[in-house]
């Protein structure tokens, strides 16, 4: 009896974990919030009223320069502010980036066991702060240092303020560099009676403690307002800017009230050479989501419920699941109490002044769907393939093929890349539908209209990337180092197209011209509606 | 010439056609305002079905809208009442696919049931005293907590927001409710500009920003603006307006709920019958128009 049923547990499992094995496939790279530049990362923590931020940035240049300036609601205690480790954010990111997952054909003529395959994870991440520093000092500016602490090897200030100016002047006359501009975003803040949590650096402290770099500051307070203050951060910023944000909540997902909250592209089958640049891919295909959805949509990349009451924390997993003690570090208090409500969501947005006015405001939902940000490989089978079956996997394998290609030319709009060329060239020879053929031929593009917008899009993706790389060159960072200097030659190729264009009409995307032409038909047609409505009630 | 064309196909009578009932149809369509709002809503729904990414949801909206047909049809046969008030419950349900949100299939039906039938359950007077979907949204919220507006799902997209806003005022021109839209608008807006522009200081984007969010104009067009649930007097009407105005404008600032202006709408729905019995209004029939 007790044989038989240690064979039925056994007959329970294994089809179960054989089936998860091939449902999962097998995640092989993922691209980590470093590959963007001037990119900060939040983790915030909401329990009802109660929020706990987390903050770091990319800051780069010299910690004594640094300050940071953020408006908080209340004025902060001493322990509502502490100083965490960089490896939180490294944890958090690497848990929730966008993945790569593979799977291997099997060969039709010598079905076999699974090939090994190994397990890579590359996660690195430098968060840090922004902006420019000094010391305190006192004269009656509307000024009031509500409270003044060292936390760590930081200097910490909790002003209120009567009127931008003044708190301006006093910032100045501090030490703080104020970048021009910040006065006019100061003011709706001082009107809101917030307070301004400021932040420096203590060098002898910071020495003493052993750091070379700015660890993350982590505060927490109580308000019902469930927002995240950006535009001071776009005084001093004229570029774009990445932000990540993760949230912990009890209910479900999180999601921007006053910006669309769109899902990044997933679950697509890519062709296999995207393996080594898929830090490349992703910044592609994240570039071209951001240009469609009209610069102004929050991305959602990743949400999962992580609590006690769903055992799969990921599917397949970037890295392992955010343990207890990370949560705890970042604020989550009530595991004890209520472990079963976790909700981990993770939101990428690329922002800048024109097209974000307002900062972000968000609402937790009672949504508990899951969603990630994934990537399909699938590898062709190896060995021979002279049987019946597998001339017949050949041919469906080089028409998946050609959907891979068709589909990365979707999501990212790469056609130059020589990469690309070479994959295209290999499956020529294969029937694909007449739509997915206009998509493999980059230049003889039968849709003028379509090629148009496609080569606006190019050129635009192309001046942003030459403006990054002159800020910063060294943080492009690939998962392949080798593939970088293909890119960097697509950069170089495409730069020339960029210049001739004006920069009004790079703006426009292919979805703002089908708008246009779907609005302008329709306003034609209630027009016409209208008009004849109104002429026959009058006859 | 399209105008032209269009007339003469509004006038299908001067045309010798023969007489099959299927092209007496545009009269039908124009007489009743209810087919206005069906072809705006429905295509409402089709934009964020393919532009704007709610692909996903396909199975709530077919659960909203079948569930309320068929509560709709079982009542009516229940009360014994009209079977072509199948139309306001197709408006009603595509109202809730536009606004309300939920990830379980089983909230979309209770959401629908209770939209449908406070139709029929809470009634005074030969009026509802809620907006049906505005009734199922809120009491789908406070009773399962597993129900959501999302005031972001619909951008800050200007071409939308013009074709919203234009068959927004060709309905409200219909039923003639426009001045109510147009007052709680305004209303709101003025509260904002004083608050944000003048108060605060923000930039002018910030408050454009506001008002081209696409859930307050489907509110302000389609929500606020039912004949059958606003006050049937002209002038306390528009008061009424500015009250669900000032109230929107307490709970979004103080009280930071969001969707607030359908919240606001909820607590005026209670006023409305008192103000009917104060202040004498036609009542509102949806075929006005071919009784006259």
């Amino acid at each position: 009896m007790k044989k038989i049923s240690i064979l039925l547990l056994l007959c329970a499992i294994f089809p179960i974990s054989e089936k998860v094995l091939a449902f999962c496939g097998f995640y092989v790279a993922q691209a980590g919030v470093n590959l963007f530049n001037e990119s900060s990362q939040v983790i915030i923590v909401k329990d009802g009223t109660k929020m706990t931020v987390t903050m770091a940035n990319d800051y780069k240049g010299d910690a004594k320069d640094f300050a940071m300036v953020v408006p908080v609601p209340v004025v902060l205690q001493k322990d509502d502010i502490r100083v965490k480790e960089n490896y939180l954010f490294e944890r958090f990111s690497a848990y929730s980036a966008p993945r790569l997952t593979e799977y291997y054909d099997e060969n039709p003529c010598y079905p076999r066991e699974m090939e090994e395959r190994s397990l890579k994870v590359s996660a690195t991440e430098k968060p840090s702060a922004t902006k420019a520093g000094g010391s305190t000092g006192k004269k009656d500016l509307g000024v009031k240092v509500e409270a003044q602490y060292q936390v760590g090897e930081y200097d910490i200030l909790i002003l209120s303020a009567n009127e931008s100016s003044g708190l301006e002047t006093w910032l100045t006359q501090n030490g703080y560099k104020i970048p021009a501009g910040a006065k006019e975003v100061l003011e709706p803040y001082i009107k809101a009676k917030l307070k301004f949590f400021v932040v420096k650096v203590d060098l002898k402290k910071q020495t003493e403690l052993g750091y070379s770099y700015l660890r993350p500051i982590q505060i927490a307070y109580k308000s019902a307002n469930y927002m995240l203050p950006i535009r001071l951060g776009m005084a001093n910023s004229k570029g774009v800017q990445d932000l990540v944000i993760y949230t912990i909540t009890k209910q479900g997902r999180t999601e921007t009230t006053n910006y669309r909250t769109v899902r990044m592209s997933t679950d697509t089958d890519i062709p296999t050479f995207v393996k080594s640049i898929f830090g490349e891919f992703y910044k592609a295909a994240f570039q071209k989501k951001w240009l469609k959805e009209g610069k102004n949509a929050v991305f959602l990349e990743y949400a999962w419920d992580i609590s006690t009451n769903n055992s799969m924390k990921c599917d397949p997993c970037a890295s392992p699941p955010v343990s207890n003690n990370e949560l705890i570090e970042a604020g989550v208090d009530w595991l004890n109490n209520e472990p079963n409500r976790l909700f981990f969501t993770r939101l990428h947005v690329r922002y800048d002044r024109d097209h974000f006015p307002q900062d972000l405001a968000f609402q937790e939902t009672p949504n508990k769907e899951r969603f990630q940000c994934r990537y399909v490989l699938h590898q062709p089978a190896r060995g021979g393939l002279d049987c019946e079956a597998g001339k017949k996997y050949q041919q469906e394998r080089l028409q998946r093929q050609a959907k891979e290609l068709a589909n990365l030319y979707e999501l990212t709009g790469w056609n130059t890349n020589p990469q690309f060329e070479t994959y295209r060239k290999a499956i020529e020879g294969v029937e694909v539908s007449s739509v997915e053929k206009s998509r493999l031929l980059p230049v003889k593009d039968p849709n003028p209209f379509r090629l148009s917008a496609e080569r606006k899009m190019l050129t635009k993706d192309s001046t942003s990337k030459i403006v990054v790389a002159s800020k910063d060159s060294t943080s492009q960072t690939a998962v392949a180092s080798d593939s970088n200097s293909q890119v960097a030659e697509n950069d170089t190729n495409t730069q020339e197209t960029a210049n001739t264009e004006t920069p009004k009409t790079e703006a426009a995307s292919s979805s703002t011209s089908w708008f246009t032409i779907i609005g302008t038909l329709i306003a034609a047609f209630l027009g016409t509606l209208a008009a004849g409505f109104l002429l026959r009630k009058k006859s | 010439m399209w105008i032209f064309v269009f007339i003469d196909l509004l006038n299908t009578n001067s045309y010798n056609m023969p007489q099959i009932k299927t092209f007496s149809l545009p009269q039908n369509i124009f007489s009743d305002a209810r087919h206005f709002q069906l072809i705006a809503l429905s295509s409402f729904l089709l934009y964020g079905y393919f532009l704007l990414d709610w692909k996903t949801d396909i199975f709530k909206y077919i659960t909203l809208i079948f569930t309320a047909l068929v509560t709709q049809m079982i009542a009516v046969y229940w009360v014994k009442g009209d079977y072509s008030s199948w139309k306001s419950a197709f408006i009603s349900a595509l109202g809730l696919c536009l606004l309300f949100k939920t990830d379980s299939l089983w909230i979309c039906v209770l959401g629908a049931v209770l939209t449908i039938g406070s139709k029929f359950i809470l009634r005074y007077k030969g009026k509802h005293i809620f907006n049906p979907t505005n009734f199922g949204i809120i009491i789908t919220i406070l009773l399962t907590n597993e129900a959501y507006i999302s005031p972001g799902q619909w951008g800050n997209n200007l071409i939308f927001i013009g074709f919203l806003s234009l068959l927004g005022v060709q309905i409200l021109l219909k039923v003639s409710r426009i001045e109510t839209g147009l007052v709680f608008l305004g209303a709101f807006l003025l509260m904002e500009f004083a608050r944000n522009i003048l108060w605060l200081g923000w930039d002018f984007d910030f408050f454009i920003h506001q008002f081209t969010s696409g859930t307050l104009l489907l509110f302000s067009f389609f929500m606020i603006t039912d004949p059958v649930t606003t006050p049937s007097n002209r002038t306390v009407r528009m008061i009424w307006a500015v009250f669900v105005a000032v109230l929107t404008y307490i709970l979004l600032h103080f009280y930071f709920v969001n969707g607030a202006a359908v919240w606001a709408l909820f607590f005026c729905s209670f006023l409305t019958p008192i103000l009917d019995r104060f202040c004498k209004g036609d009542l509102f029939h949806w075929h006005a128009d071919l009784r006259r």
